[in-house]
């Protein structure tokens, strides 16, 4: 098995001084999909928004397939565009066509052609079944829909790896499930992937692998099963905290 | 599902915007409809002068009229002008020079022969001198019998005291002179030549004409008082001086541009003579019928018509006060006026300006010219603006700051950068240092150096922006060469303990772009628009800048688009001016208001653009402007109404737009309230079409989800 990403030692300490990261390490294999959990405020954005670079982690290595990445040499513009993200609040480009919204970064990014652009976006809005909508607005989609687009959006990139931040967070609960159907369906396909959830019970059945994160480390970590038989005291507080939510 | 994807979300205006807007061009169209015909009369009558011999020149003196010409005719009236009588022949001399004043006439001719006569004497006495083999082409009295006349290469003679002292300059054919009083006087002649001489025509001292007129002969000079003197070339143009703040009269000429003939400096006649009525009234005389008088010191210069065909040759003009005058003309014609030769219109219905429908019929072609110029400025002003506003908000939004432009770079480049930099500003400085030092400036007296370096000798259209570019350049490049020598490759802020308090250093936190962005909209925001107005325009001169160049390039083209840019707006220097000062403040303000929507996009636009791989630079052009364009278009609606306000100033640089063209009209009508209302009406209608087509592309770019919804 092949390392897709590798993390070291990563450290965030945002400019206000709060040391959100305090060392985290961990490595992404091809075709495994890793979940991050953990409470409010543990640092999972962070991790995730310090892979691809939409911010700067203050110390420590990303490395995509053995390059390193976090180092002003790099081209960011194309590590972008080998990993995709999908955001909890969607950031779809509202002035924008569904198959617009999709057909942007290939044909800037990638520089195809329009037809090419549409025909590949055509795939991907089958994949997540919003075919039916490709000329609608976002404004005039519901939540699930438009996180499917934005999965989409990502996907039609050919990424080597996709970030999760908590895609499910902002829509309701009766939407949660197609969404959430997308991605497993994503992971089933072999898709390499890290999801930040709050659904533990989808980490427990997607996922190969669950981080468990708190004030800024990795308190625990291993197999989906972690979640059923948690070793250290923090990750069953945690699952208890949130069972008791529910 | 069903409903059509097109139309979602999109309001519909219950007054669509092609009704409201064709409401707009049918208001325009009324006003354009044409004039009706009208009837005009000469403001000349035709009087008997008894003479069939062409008649070069007219003087008077109160009631007392001697006109002169051919073959040494000589004729007089002393009743205004009304009845003539031919005087005793003296000389068969053609006698095409006179001059009167203090109580006296006299009359010469190119040969020589000179004869002088007071009022109160009916003796003409002959002060015929030999000027050698140069002809004489000018005279003129400086007090009673005394006089000076100019002529061929540089001739100049005075007379008094019953004695000929010669005061001739080196120098081209002298064709002209005007004394005010006994001391100060003006000579002009071939080749632009300006003489002036306040010593009763002892010396002389040459004056430049201006550039225009440089190589043209200057054939009649008048001396008018304290404030204005004229004179005419025979090209058709009048050139004029005027006294300014610590100049008098005769030293600084100006060409003059008629904006009744587009803004032309050239009426495209032969003029022969031009008479002074008062300071800004004054006639004109030409070959071909030619008579024309100007009510404003020469913007507007009315032909006017004759009672004679247009063979007549006019040759000069005297005006008895400022109403009534006398032209004379080729075999013996000779007209008289009570009102400055100005047309009488017939027809009762035409001249009644108190009625308001004749008011309209007056103004309207005016007002349509008027509202032509403003559309073209203000069209052409929006442009700028919106190009500049989008292009700085661009620049001042940009995220990328010293240390991350830096930071790409290994130390060693940084520095040697550092290095290069240093030595670069430091040339360019020293190179500034001995022009600065030439200034002759003193302590607080340096602030206006920037002014100094590009105009160190105070002569417009010679103006040196290369040093203001280099003075610029070299110290922002010294001080990026020596924070970039400094660099230890940590690039991190500075902090300073002083007096207990922690003050924070960052110069690597400085953006560029945005830092220079600043600096522009900080200019044009904190000063005021009319000075923009005049400085862009009689300063900087940017009309001659780049409208002259720009209409030379365009000079064969015969596309519609590119005749029309030549012709109606790069030819206009004061269009030129007036689009780019429109244009170029409108852009520090339009910037902001972009700015502001930029700012109201969420950040994970910006995120989600760049997370697909899309640059900066793509992601605003791609993602975040066309979305802040849509969120300001209510304010930039507010911009470009503003913009359309503001374009009213350009009435400060002479371009005839509406507001001017209010004053002309109420000039000639003195329709106070009705000139200016109509003006309002039409300022009106123009905004209110811009307001309707920015509500019509509101409603069309209006991205569907976002803004008010949920009913009622
Ligand atoms: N831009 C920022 N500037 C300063 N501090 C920040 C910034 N973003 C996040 N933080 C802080 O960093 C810490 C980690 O935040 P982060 O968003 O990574 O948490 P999270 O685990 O994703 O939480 P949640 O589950 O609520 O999304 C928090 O204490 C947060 O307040
Ligand atoms: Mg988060």
């Amino acid at each position: 098995m092949s390392n897709v990403l590798t993390i070291v030692d990563m450290h965030k300490t945002y400019a206000g001084g709060v040391h959100a990261v305090r060392g985290v390490s961990f490595d992404v294999n091809q075709g495994e999909s890793v979940a991050i959990i953990g409470s409010s405020g543990s640092g999972k954005s962070t991790v995730l928004r310090c892979i691809n670079r939409l911010i700067e982690p203050t110390e420590g290595e990303v490395r995509l397939r053995g390059n390193l990445i976090n180092t002003p040499s790099a081209d960011i513009n194309d590590v972008r565009s080998r990993i995709g993200m999908v955001f909890q609040s969607f950031e779809l480009f509202s002035h924008l066509r569904v198959i617009d919204n999709i057909t942007l970064g290939l044909r800037h990014v990638r520089k195809m052609g329009k037809k090419e652009a549409e025909a590949e976006a055509l795939e991907v809005l089958e994949k997540v079944d919003m075919l039916d909508r490709k000329d609608a607005f976002p404004g005039n989609l519901s939540g699930g829909q438009k996180q499917r687009v934005a999965i989409a959006r990502a996907l039609a990139m050919k990424p080597e790896v996709m970030l999760f931040d908590e895609p499910t967070s902002a829509l309701d609960p009766e939407l949660i499930g197609s969404v959430l159907k997308t991605i497993r369906g994503l992971a089933d396909e072999g898709m390499t992937m890290i999801v930040v959830t709050h659904e533990i019970g989808f980490a427990r059945d997607v996922a190969d692998r669950v981080i468990y994160m708190d004030k800024g480390v990795i308190a625990e970590s291993g197999k989906s099963s972690i979640i059923d038989n948690p070793k250290t005291d923090r990750l069953k507080r945690f699952l208890s905290s949130i069972s008791e939510e529910d | 599902m069903i409903e059509t994807m097109n139309s979602e979300g999109r309001r519909r205006d219950p007054l669509s915007f092609p009704s409201l807007f064709s409401i707009a061009l049918m208001s325009l169209l009324v006003l354009s409809i044409p004039a009706n015909a009208q009837e005009y009369r000469s403001g000349w009558d035709i009087i008997d002068s008894g003479t069939s011999e062409d008649l070069y020149s007219v003087e008077s003196q109160g009631s007392e009229i001697w006109a002169f010409g051919e073959n040494g005719i000589m004729i007089m009236s002393f009743d205004g002008g009304q009845t003539w009588e031919l005087g005793e022949s003296l000389t068969s001399s053609d006698l095409t020079i006179s001059s009167s004043g203090y109580g006296s006439f006299l009359t010469a001719s190119n040969d020589g022969t000179i004869l002088v006569k007071s009022t109160n004497d009916s003796m003409w006495s002959d002060i015929t001198f030999d000027f050698g083999n140069e002809l004489i082409h000018g005279a003129c009295l400086t007090g009673v019998s005394e006089f000076v006349i100019v002529g061929g290469n540089g001739t100049i003679w005075t007379y008094e005291m019953q004695e000929w002292t010669n005061r001739s300059v080196s120098g081209l054919d002298l064709l002209d002179v005007s004394f005010l009083d006994s001391e100060r006087g003006i000579a002009v002649g071939e080749q632009g030549t300006i003489l002036f001489s306040d010593d009763g025509g002892e010396t002389w001292d040459y004056r430049d004409a201006p550039t225009e007129a440089s190589s043209s002969r200057i054939t009649d000079v008048e001396f008018f008082s304290e404030i204005r003197a004229y004179a005419i070339t025979d090209e058709g143009g009048v050139i004029k001086s005027s006294r300014e703040i610590n100049t008098a009269v005769g030293f600084l000429w100006n060409m003059q541009y008629f904006e009744s003939e587009g803004n032309s400096n050239n009426l495209g006649e032969n003029l022969t003579s031009i008479e002074i009525a008062t300071t800004n009234k004054f006639l004109l005389s030409g070959k071909e019928g030619y008579l024309s008088m100007s009510k404003d010191g020469g913007n507007i210069v009315t032909r006017q018509t004759i009672p004679l065909d247009n063979s007549t040759s006019f040759n000069d003009i005297a005006m008895i006060d400022s109403f009534n005058g006398v032209a004379v003309g080729s075999n013996g014609s000779l007209l008289l006026t009570e009102r400055s030769g100005e047309d009488e219109q017939i027809g009762f219905e035409v001249m009644d300006f108190s009625e308001f429908g004749n008011f309209v019929d007056y103004s309207k072609g005016m007002l349509i010219d008027g509202l032509y110029a403003t559309v073209n400025i203000v069209m052409f002003g929006i442009f700028l603006g919106f190009f500049l506003g989008v292009s700085l908000s661009m620049m001042k939004t940009s995220p990328t700051t010293l240390k991350e432009i830096s930071q790409k770079r290994s130390l060693t480049v940084v520095r040697i950068a550092g290095v290069i930099f240093t030595v670069i500003g430091t040339s360019l400085l020293s190179h500034l240092v001995p022009i600065i030092r030439n200034l002759g400036l003193d302590g607080w007296e340096y602030i206006y150096a920037p002014i100094g370096i590009i105009n160190p000798d105070g002569i417009t259209g010679d103006l040196q922006f290369e040093n203001f570019l280099f003075l610029i350049l070299g110290v922002s490049l010294l001080l990026l060469g020596i924070l970039l020598v400094s660099a230890n490759g940590e690039y991190k802020k500075s902090h300073f303990n002083i007096r207990g308090r922690d003050i924070i250093w960052n110069p690597w936190g400085v953006r560029p772009l945005n830092f220079i962005a600043t600096i522009y909209t900080d200019i044009f925001r904190n000063t005021p628009l009319i000075v923009q107005f005049l400085f862009i325009h009689f300063g900087v001169q940017i009309g001659a800048l780049i409208g002259d160049p720009g209409a030379e390039m365009l000079e064969d083209s015969s596309n519609f688009v590119l005749s029309f840019l030549r012709d109606d707006i790069l030819s206009n220097r004061a269009c030129v001016s007036a689009i780019f000062a429109l244009g170029l403040n409108s852009g520090a303000y339009q910037c902001e208001t972009i700015r502001g929507a930029i700012s109201a996009i969420p950040s994970g636009q910006m995120e989600a653009g760049r997370s697909i791989g899309l640059n900066y630079m793509q992601t605003m052009r791609l993602v975040i402007m066309p979305q802040a364009i849509r969120i300001c278009i209510p304010p930039m609606g507010n911009e470009m109404v503003n913009l359309v306000l503001n374009s009213s100033l350009a009435m400060v640089i002479g371009y005839s737009e509406l507001t001017r063209k209010a004053k002309l009209i109420n000039a000639v009508t003195f329709q106070v309230f009705w000139s200016y209302g109509m003006v309002l009406i039409s300022y009106f209608i123009v905004t209110w079409t811009l307001a309707l087509f920015l509500r019509y592309l509101e409603n069309k770019t209006r991205i569907p989800g976002l803004g008010i919804s949920g009913g009622n």
